[in-house]
């Protein structure tokens, strides 16, 4: 990077300062630790401390920059808690703010906004598989993210009943059921809502189990929704979301359900789906020659 | 004294507009000078906050209150970001644009804290050239505020607010009197907080703030948790003495209670506006 040349006029150069300072702050060991670390003294020898650092009356320096170092932690995890409070509640607080202290450390924050912060975190779980509970902890990460995202997302017009009436039925196997913008599909390999209610509940969190799950996670006039699906509804709207026209979305779905019955379970879900709000509109389309 | 030299209004009392109390605000409407926003929560969202934002924005004035500008980093300026600010506050109409006088990150990274400068002639001349070129982008002047501080740097030139003052004149930017800042700053370095207020240029107090904090005994907290202590309104008491009536805000940012008592707390500065408008008049 390079250097503001009106920097470089005293013992301690702004940008020496600021390097040293955040090297200190960010470490994850303890104070001692993150002013004898390696990143601290390229910048400044060790033992600067007292030459850069004032003590005040009641604290010493190394104390004074403890408190920089407290208020960093304590403000990602305040962060990550907010955009993962059932995370927090399965783990408990300890173990909480143990995984942000990791998480910080391999992806620090390079936004101007802590929206972005945990974006990464259901990421963590997969890098790092050997972390205890990891597969179930993706799995919860990933549908909080969800949420998140689908509480930041634009707010969509949403598909009327009327609107649904008023295309022609033979227009129907060419249309596009377009989604909401802040649809997010999940499939899991845990249940996670349970432990989502009892966060909410303030129950004790079931153990995790393994099981196929899948989830809908979406905003309607700015609440986000979410509730749990089928295989074939996943399917369904995860081919719809992708592109599809809808029949050839339910001639794929088609395939996995009961023949007997599947005619009348496929419009029981796009009755749910559309009063639900899933879908933004259709999109009509020339029939294919 | 009682006007800033950019003639921005003294819009009487305001608090921040927190998420926990969007629903009362939409809802009762209360009777309020300003609301002011955190500025990066409403930045790259469509979501609630935004709307929420939009249809106050249409019943108040807002301010726009930053904590990610970064002016006293050693890193470039991030243009982006300055770019998302200025269509921020002309989609709300913003008042004007404030952020705090320290450095919140370098390397690429932000730690999302107001991080202390050392007050030197080499950070006086970084951060006063840094402001003009933001002020050149966003084309109306930086608000900057004092920001509560844990630490002092022995290489330091001057007082904070012989920096403060200085800055404002090379800059020409605006100042954002935080008294709470001054006074937890204050006890943290044991300077007087009182000669603090009385050297800060008046005419380029564009908007006072006032908070509560965390007092730890060796040491205290800005954590804008609690009501405002007794000294830090004298504080506000002398510095519109000095200055004349200023836009007032009240942040209370965590353990954030109903709003009513937000509301009632900020009410508390209408005694110490009414008592320097009657001496003025």
């Amino acid at each position: 990077m390079r250097r503001d040349p009106n920097l470089r006029t005293t013992a301690f150069p702004l940008d020496v300062v600021e390097r040293w300072m955040q090297a200190v702050i960010v470490h994850p060991g303890a104070v001692q630790e993150a002013l004898a670390s390696e990143e601290a003294s390229r910048e400044l020898p060790a033992g600067s401390l007292e030459e850069l650092v004032k003590p005040s009356a009641t604290l010493t320096a190394e104390a004074r920059v403890a408190i920089y170092r407290e208020m960093y932690l304590l403000r990602m995890v305040e962060a990550l808690a907010t955009d993962y409070p059932v995370t927090q509640y399965v783990l408990g607080e300890e173990a909480f703010t143990a995984l942000v202290k990791d998480y910080v450390q391999r992806y620090p924050s390079r936004s101007y906004t802590l929206n972005r912060l945990g974006d990464r975190l259901p990421q963590l779980y997969l890098e790092e598989p050997e972390r205890a509970g990891a597969a179930f902890l993706h799995d919860l990460t990933s549908a909080e993210l969800a949420l998140t995202q689908a509480y930041e997302e634009a707010e969509s017009e949403v598909l009327t009943p009327d609107a649904v009436l008023a295309v022609p039925a033979a227009a129907w196997p060419q249309a596009r059921l377009v989604p909401v913008a802040s649809l997010r599909l999940l499939a899991l390999g845990h249940p996670v809502l349970p432990h989502m209610e009892a966060c909410r509940l303030e129950l004790p969190c079931p153990k995790p189990r393994r099981g196929a799950t899948w989830l809908a996670v979406w905003r309607k006039d700015y609440t986000v929704h979410r509730r749990g699906l089928s295989r074939a509804e996943h399917h369904l709207l995860q081919a719809l979301a992708g592109g599809l026209s809808l029949g050839q979305a339910l001639a794929e779905t088609a395939a996995s359900l009961d023949a007997s019955d599947a005619s009348k379970r496929i419009h029981a879900w796009f009755r749910a789906f559309v009063a639900e709000g899933l879908f933004s509109r259709v999109e009509l389309r020339d029939r294919q020659p | 004294m009682s006007e800033n030299r950019w003639g921005f209004p003294d819009l009487g009392l305001g608090v921040g507009l927190r998420s926990p109390h969007f629903q009362h605000i939409l809802s009762e409407r209360p009777e309020m000078g300003f609301f002011e926003v955190l500025t990066e929560n409403y930045l790259d969202t469509e979501g609630l906050p935004l709307y929420v934002l939009d249809q106050v924005a249409e019943r108040y004035p807002v301010i726009m209150h930053g904590v990610s500008l970064s002016i006293g980093s050693s890193d470039p300026l991030d243009f982006n970001y300055l770019a998302k600010v200025k269509a921020l506050a002309a989609r709300t109409k913003a008042r004007w644009i404030s952020d705090h006088l320290c450095w919140t990150g370098v390397l690429g990274r932000n730690t999302h804290d107001l991080l202390p400068i050392p007050y030197t002639e080499e950070t006086l001349r970084h951060v006063s050239e840094r402001i003009r070129v933001v002020q050149d982008v966003l084309e109306r002047p930086l608000v900057l505020e004092n920001a509560s501080t844990y630490l002092e740097f022995v290489p330091s030139q001057m007082s904070e607010w012989e920096f403060i003052a200085r800055m404002a004149e090379e800059a020409d930017c605006g100042l954002l009197l935080d008294v709470n800042n001054v006074y937890v700053s204050a006890f943290n370095h044991t300077f007087d907080a009182e000669e603090y207020v009385d050297a800060i240029p008046g005419d380029r107090v564009c908007h006072i703030h006032v908070a509560g904090h965390t007092h730890k005994g060796t040491h205290i907290l800005d954590t804008h948790s609690d009501h405002v202590v007794d000294p830090v309104w004298a504080l506000y008491g002398r510095a519109l003495r000095r200055i004349g009536l200023r836009s007032t805000l009240l942040e209370w940012d965590a353990d954030i209670p109903p709003f009513e008592v937000v509301h009632a707390e900020v009410l508390k500065a209408r005694a110490w506006r009414d008592r320097e408008a009657a001496r003025a008049a």
